[in-house]
């Protein structure tokens, strides 16, 4: 199995996802955290919330998975910008997380960006 | 070199675990000046890739790199387990079995085990698997590794 074939979704809050963000880049294995504000059983579609931030998110390829409006759900996926500049994330692992702490979740990853940020510096210097 | 955490299983992220340096002793491989050969990550199952008898390959994806995992599952035709009791070793293949079992795409698994190289790549070859169903484990495992690598790996000691 080669590993390289399975990208790690870059951890990323909605709110950061606009078109200026290094993270909006077509093609870019995202992993994403929202709550579900609205399912199309028949497109499978989804889409999830964080604050005033939205993301449309394919399930089509998603098994096992349950849609509830108003849970949250975490999802890792690739983007794909369509031609009109709108983002979807086309979802490969979905999973229900009703119970994170919102707030934890985000605190948590400042600190971990920043010590993966020093683990890097380190390692060149 | 420290020796002090090589008979342990560090938290490690899966970025740190996927940069360790690897040694002249395939078992062992370096971090900040410290040997390790036991690591456990915690995360996304993103692959799978089962033979059943013979092992499982799955990756886990923490947010901060893609870790490769294998669990054996051939012991009952291994040629590396005859010297122990038959009656163990069934039972060791019972408990690997459960846990393949379990490994399923989209589950947040508590991965423990060797550290291992293959192919050039770090990889887990795993000998525990849970499954964490409360979403904040994960990150809680974040909390766990920064607050170890700052208080333990990270820390030099001076021999005086």
């Amino acid at each position: 199995m080669a590993s390289s074939a399975i990208k790690s979704g870059a951890l990323v809050n909605l709110t950061e996802l606009h078109p200026s963000s290094q993270f909006y880049e077509e093609g870019a294995s995202l992993r994403v955290t929202g709550k579900l504000q609205d399912y199309a059983v028949e497109a499978a579609m989804a889409i999830i919330a964080d604050g005033n931030a939205i993301l449309k998110i394919d399930t089509q390829h998603l098994r096992d998975l349950s849609f509830r409006v108003g849970s949250i759900y975490q999802f890792i996926g690739e983007l794909h910008i369509q031609a009109d500049c709108e983002a979807i994330l086309q979802a490969r692992v979905g999973r229900n997380v009703d119970g994170l702490d919102l707030n934890l979740y985000r605190q948590s990853l400042q600190l971990l960006r920043q010590f993966q940020a020093d683990r890097m510096n380190n390692t060149v210097t | 070199m420290d020796h002090t955490l090589q008979n342990t299983h560090v938290k490690l992220l899966a970025f740190d675990l996927l940069s360790l340096t690897p040694t002249p002793d395939p078992a062992t491989f370096s971090r900040s000046g410290k040997l390790l050969s036991r690591a456990e990550i915690v995360g996304t199952i993103t692959s799978r890739d089962h033979k059943p008898s013979k092992f499982i390959k799955f990756t886990v994806d923490d947010g901060t790199g893609c870790v490769p995992c294998v669990l054996w599952l051939n012991h009952l035709t291994s040629l590396y387990l005859p010297r122990r009791d038959p009656s163990t070793v069934r039972l060791i293949a019972g408990v690997a079995t459960d846990f393949a079992a379990k490994i399923k795409i989209g589950l947040v698994a508590r991965v423990r085990g060797r550290i291992a190289s293959y192919r050039g790549d770090v990889q887990i070859m795993a000998s525990d698997v849970v499954i964490e169903r409360d979403p904040n484990m994960e990150v809680l495992h974040w909390l766990d590794c920064l607050r170890l690598a700052r208080k333990r790996y990270d820390v030099v000691v001076n021999k005086s």
